[in-house]
This record gives structure tokens, C-alpha cells and sequence, in this order.
């Protein structure tokens, strides 16, 4: 169906664009937001989820894609359901072998992914309708926008809670780092806590709505601006031409 | 002795249910917490679901873990055999109240599908085995959670109908004033953390 | 029971989960909602938790 619409120019772009700003998953649609708030405490960690996260969405989305006209439509979310467990099983068992710190640290919210809202929501919402191309590009673009949106809240978490960013400790194949950038005994271990997540998931999405706000604002008084500068020309002509008239007269 | 594991039982309920509850301090099921709670009565109504749900799910997925797909040998299809117990769960459940009980159906109907892809469940589930707990302690924490879900889940709706006709700033409106209430809450939580410190050792 | 009997019993019996999931699956849809329920829905006023236009449920912006 979609398949034969002529596409216009830029819309690959597009599409892997929204992901990352217009339609992010976890700041515009507020999804998947228990493993954004349970691995945020530190930056790797955080990285590490959103790798997993997007590999799964990516296996998940070209793989329905490619058998949307397969699979019946009375049985799409049951299927969709298996076959994004099966991908999960399968990260799962690689981190588990090869990087075995990122699966301690992570523990439960690898399995997590199965019930993530946006890899089933991509699936039946882009992928069952799209080629296997747009469903990948639209995936990576989801993934990529959920990552760095975990990457921020990580990186208040772990700046203001431990005052310094540590690498090295979960990818162990990179040189263990440590940047302490707050001198020690001035951190706020608020931040490492489960409150230290809500807050910084509230400030974010309070400064988006700020922005937003703004610019509805901004738009709104320019176009009120606009109706009173018409208004003013629409009167001044109506005088002019009264003016006119009354000359003719 | 019969006592004593009545006695740790119930301090399992207790502890999975107030020191490290799911929402405020393990983070499951934050997406209903967020969007379905702004009715009591609707968070109640989906709250007793997720416990029935949960207990049901325990019941189930520990004795096939441990009895069917450990001596088979692939006990790495944990995920793919707990999801689609907890989801025949969820549609049988849901099949039953639809035919049998319009009442029911009338309060939780639009709710039941979203049980599958509510994180405590599976989080429960995979957790029980993850850890390696017994079979009582696993129920015990099955139980403690879903009824710490159900707490939670009730109350913080009792605080956002209050919310709405609060006033507060623009940019806070709905969700981030939620979630500031969500942090106030995970503190009052953190107070209980030395409860039993004396208890259990 | 020796391991071969296990694996099968194991994969037979994840095959049945399946079958039972997509069995309920359809026929819960398949069953008419009774009386007085064919049309429920989310809120009376409206979810507006999230920002997300799609939701079903999403309480229309004014302005």
C-alpha cells in the first residue's frame, strides 16, 4: 500500500530525524520510561541499555517488516510479542557472554525490553505497514533518540551525584577512567537515588514544556501582531478612500 | 519452626511491598503508574487486576522454570516462556471477566490488555528466578509487590486529583508536577528503609 | 525421564503456551463486549499524561 506512494525527496532523513527530536519516545511520547529511570545511574550503563535497546528494535522492526504480509492480521500482536522475546533471549545471552558487567548491572531490565511500549509500538505501528528499509531507518532513528535521551538523564544523574564521570567500569575492553570534576564531599548523592530520577526526569520534561510554551507564545503574539498591523492597513484604506470620495464630492 | 517461616513469610511480604517497592524504588510498572492513576476508583480497579495477575503469574512461572525447563536442559527461554504465560493469563482472565462478568468488565475492560506490558509482571516473574528464591519466597514477593503496586498506584491517584486544581507553574502542568510528587513520595519510602534492620540479619 | 524426554516435553509445552495465547488472543476478540460496555472509554475527561497525539486516549490540545 505504502509501498507504492511516491516518496517525496528527504524522506528518509525525515524519518530518522523524528526519532531523535519530534517524536522521541521517552521526552514527546513518555515511553519506556522504568528502564530510562532504573539505569540512569551512570553514563555507561546508560549507554549500554540504549545499544541493547536499539539492537532489539532494529532485529524486531525488519523482521516484521519482512513478514507483514505473512503474518495474519488477527494474530499480529501475539506474534509481534514472540518474535521480539525471541530477539531479547538472543542480546541477552551475548551480553551475558561477552560483556558479563553490563549484564550484571543491568540484571532484570534486559528481560525488560520484551514490554518496552516503543518496540511493540514501533511494530505495529511503522513496521507492519512499511518496507523493511523505512523500518529500519525509523528504528534506528527510535533507538539513536532513546539512547540520547537516557545519555542526558544519566549524565545529570551521575555528574551530580557521584561529581565525576567513570568509564571503563562496565565496557571493560576501554582503560579505566575517572574525571572527577566536583572535589569530594560536595556531591549531592540525592542524585543516585531512586528521587534523584524523578527529579531529573520532571526538570527535563519541564524545560521541554517551558520551550514549547514559549513558542506557542512567541507564535501566537506574532500573529496577533499581524492581525492588528492588517486591521490598522484595512482601516487607514477605508479612510483613504472615504477621504477620496468625499474629494470627488 | 512452623512460626518461624510464617514470621519471615510475612516480613517478606512486608519488606518487598513498603522498603523496596516496585514503583518508587525498583521502578516497574511506571507506565501505568504515570497514566492510568488520575482516578481512584480506575487506579483501584487496575491495581486488584495487577495483583491477581502477578500472584497468578508466580504461581506459575516458578514450578516451569524449575521443573520443565531446568532439567530440560534451556533454561534460557525463561523470557519467551514467562511472557507468554503472563499473556495467555491476561487474555484468559480478561476472557473470563468479559463473558461472565459485564460489571467487572465495565471498570477494567480498557485496562486488561495493558497488564501484559506492564513491567512488574514480568519484572516479578524473571526476578523470582534471577535471584534464585524458593518457592515461598518467591509468592512472598510476588505478593509484596503487586500489593505495594496496588498501594502506591491508589494513592498517588488520591494526590493528582488534588493536584489538578492546584496552581502551579505553566511548565509543571500534568506530567512533571506528577513526577516531582512521585520523588516527594520515593523519600517518605526511603524512611522506611531500616525497618527491619534489627529483624532480619 | 532422561534429557531427550525433558526437551520435548519443555518445547511441547512451550508450543501449547503459543497456541493457547493465540487461541485466547482471538476468541477474546471475537467475543461481543456485553451490554452497556460496547463503547468504554479511557476517562470521562481524559488522559492527558503524556503529549502523544496518537494515544487513542489523549486529551485533544486546545488553542
Amino acid at each position: 500500500m505504502t509501498d507504492k506512494i511516491k516518496r517525496e525527496k528527504g524522506y528518509t532523513k525525515a524519518n530518522f530525524l523524528k526519532g531523535l527530536f519530534v517524536e522521541n519516545p521517552l521526552f514527546v511520547s513518555i515511553l519506556g520510561t522504568c528502564p530510562a529511570l532504573a539505569t540512569t545511574k551512570s553514563l555507561e550503563a546508560a549507554i549500554g541499555m540504549g545499544l541493547l535497546f536499539t539492537i532489539v528494535l532494529i532485529c524486531s522492526n525488519v523482521l516484521v517488516s519482512l513478514l507483514r504480509k505473512l503474518i495474519p492480521e488477527e494474530i499480529r500482536t501475539p506474534s509481534y510479542i514472540v518474535i521480539i522475546a525471541t530477539f531479547v533471549t538472543m542480546v541477552k545471552m551475548f551480553t551475558n557472554a561477552f560483556l558479563p558487567e553490563l549484564y550484571s548491572t543491568l540484571g532484570v531490565f534486559i528481560s525488560l525490553i520484551v514490554v518496552n511500549c516503543i518496540v511493540l509500538g514501533r511494530a505495529e505501528a511503522y513496521a507492519s505497514k512499511n518496507n523493511v528499509f523505512d523500518s529500519f531507518i525509523d528504528a534506528l532513528g527510535m533507538g539513536i533518540g532513546y539512547t540520547l535521551a537516557i545519555m542526558l538523564m544519566a549524565i545529570f544523574r551521575e555528574f551530580l551525584g557521584t561529581g565525576a564521570f567513570t568509564f571503563g567500569k562496565i565496557f571493560t575492553f576501554i582503560p579505566e577512567v575517572k574525571l572527577q570534576i566536583i572535589p569530594k564531599g560536595y556531591e549531592i548523592s540525592l542524585f543516585q537515588t531512586p528521587v534523584g530520577a524523578f527529579i531529573v526526569f520532571a526538570l527535563i520534561l519541564a524545560v521541554i514544556a517551558f520551550i514549547r510554551n514559549r513558542k506557542a507564545e512567541l507564535k501566537f503574539n506574532l500573529d496577533k501582531q499581524e492581525k492588528i498591523r492588517k486591521a490598522q492597513e484595512a482601516k487607514l484604506k477605508a479612510a483613504q478612500a472615504a477621504a477620496n470620495n468625499g474629494g470627488n464630492k | 519452626m512452623v512460626m518461624q517461616t510464617f514470621v519471615s513469610f510475612l516480613l517478606a511480604i512486608v519488606s518487598s511491598m513498603l522498603i523496596d517497592n516496585v514503583v518508587l524504588s525498583r521502578f516497574y510498572g511506571i507506565c501505568p503508574f504515570l497514566g492510568v492513576s488520575k482516578k481512584v476508583k480506575s487506579s483501584l480497579g487496575m491495581g486488584i487486576a495487577v495483583v491477581f495477575v502477578i500472584v497468578l503469574a508466580t504461581l506459575i512461572c516458578w514450578p516451569l522454570y524449575h521443573f520443565i525447563l531446568v532439567p530440560a536442559g534451556i533454561p534460557f527461554l525463561d523470557t519467551v516462556a514467562y511472557i507468554l504465560v503472563i499473556a495467555s493469563l491476561v487474555q484468559l482472565v480478561g476472557l473470563f471477566i468479559k463473558k461472565y462478568s459485564p460489571t467487572l468488565y465495565k471498570s477494567l475492560g480498557i485496562y486488561l490488555p495493558l497488564i501484559t506490558t506492564n513491567c512488574a509482571v514480568l519484572g516479578v516473574a524473571q526476578g523470582n528466578t534471577d535471584q534464585g528464591l524458593n518457592f515461598l519466597e518467591a509468592i512472598a514477593n510476588g505478593l509484596g509487590t503487586s500489593i505495594g503496586f496496588l498501594l502506591i498506584i491508589v494513592t498517588f491517584s488520591c494526590v493528582r486529583v488534588r493536584l489538578e486544581s492546584a496552581n502551579t507553574p505553566k511548565a509543571f502542568k500534568g506530567l512533571p508536577i506528577a513526577l516531582i510528587t512521585a520523588a516527594i513520595m520515593a523519600i517518605a519510602m526511603m524512611g522506611l528503609q531500616g525497618l527491619f534492620s534489627g529483624v532480619i540479619k | 525421564m532422561d534429557q531427550t524426554g525433558y526437551l520435548i516435553l519443555a518445547i511441547s509445552i512451550l508450543v501449547g503456551l503459543l497456541v493457547i495465547f493465540m487461541v485466547s488472543f482471538v476468541i477474546y476478540r471475537r467475543t461481543p463486549a456485553p451490554k452497556g460496555c460496547e463503547d468504554i472509554k479511557a476517562d470521562e475527561e481524559k488522559c492527558a499524561a503524556c503529549s502523544n497525539e496518537q494515544c487513542q486516549f489523549a486529551k485533544k490540545r486546545e488553542e
